[in-house]
């Protein structure tokens, strides 16, 4: 090496920085490092909030077990409907036909009671017309 | 000139104390931008944003010895790019005002201050791509296969470009300060 380039060498020797120097790189990475942890926590929420809380594959699975249930479900209460509206439709056809044999019953005896009335009136008034019973024996 | 690492404390240095690192290596750092741009607060400005690259790829530098590679390698292509984005003028040895002349540390000074802040002031009159591998040849004293891994270049090329830089430089001194001081 050349004595010029001993100089050069001894001209460029390392300097040291100014005063504070690591303190305030220190200080800028602590800077960076607090914002990228802020920036980790609004990352975490945001994912939180816009995935789904459960897997896809399964929020499938359980709509359809709830499709499921609700047609057994409403088939059962179609057909327990469906049985209480041929019961009420039964007793009621029931209640009719009692009905009309007891419209026929009282009827009869109404119109024997017509009879039996007639009857009742017609002795009566021979008892109470000499002349006809008169003419009775006669 | 590079400072020595101790062998074995790769993991210890890489994984743990970034403020141990930036202790450690912020003289070299600094000083390459320093002798490259002759500016020291822009050149703490470009030290700094080689330390906080430095902290977001800590992670992956595998040993110190690649750490040190890394960071005169970041520090050299930000010189360059500062150098290319602020358009500095390469300026002649007569317009470097006074004040451009570094300061030298406590404990750091020179057997000849005027002859070593003349001949900053004439490494920072340099073209940039020359400017740095002086740096890089005398501060850090890296060989020109070192310096050409560092900067991706041909040997040869750096080779050829340093000497091209030393004749500059020399005939600058020649013309500067008289044969006595340059002479061999």
């Amino acid at each position: 090496m050349t004595r010029f380039e001993d100089e050069l060498k001894n001209a460029l020797r390392r300097q040291q920085p100014p005063q504070g120097f690591a303190d305030r790189v220190l200080a800028r990475a602590a800077e960076i490092g607090s914002r990228q942890v802020n920036r980790a926590w609004r990352d975490l929420w945001l994912k939180i909030f816009d995935q789904p809380l459960v897997p896809a594959n399964l929020l499938r699975w359980a709509t359809v077990t709830v499709v499921a249930l609700a047609l057994v479900v409403g088939g059962v209460h179609y057909r327990s409907v469906e049985r209480e509206r041929a019961q009420g439709e039964a007793a009621k056809q029931r209640l009719l036909l009692a009905l009309r044999i007891a419209g026929s019953k009282l009827q009869l005896a109404k119109t024997r009671v017509d009879q039996i009335n007639s009857g009742q009136v017609n002795s009566n008034k021979l008892h109470s017309d000499p002349t006809a019973n008169q003419q009775k024996r006669e | 000139m590079a400072e020595p690492v101790p062998a074995g404390a790769a993991a210890d240095v890489v994984v743990g104390d970034f403020a141990e690192i930036v202790r450690r290596h912020q003289s070299m750092v600094f000083s390459i931008a320093l002798h490259f741009l002759a500016d020291p607060p822009a050149a703490e400005e470009l030290a700094q944003d080689v330390f906080m690259q430095l902290h977001a790829k800590l992670s992956t530098l595998k040993s110190p010895e690649h750490m040190v590679f890394w960071l005169r390698k970041v520090t050299s292509h930000r010189c360059i790019d500062r150098m290319r984005r602020h358009r500095i003028p390469q300026v002649s040895l007569e317009d470097l005002p006074e004040s451009s002349v570094l300061e030298f540390s406590p404990g750091v000074q020179p057997a000849d201050p005027f002859l070593a802040r003349r001949l900053q002031q004439l490494v920072a009159s340099l073209p940039g791509k020359a400017r740095l591998l002086v740096i890089l040849r005398y501060q850090e004293d890296l060989s020109a296969e070192d310096i050409a891994e560092l900067l991706d270049m041909p040997a040869a090329t750096v080779k050829s470009h340093l000497q091209r830089a030393l004749a500059m430089l020399h005939d600058k001194v020649v013309r500067s300060m008289g044969e006595v001081r340059s002479e061999k």
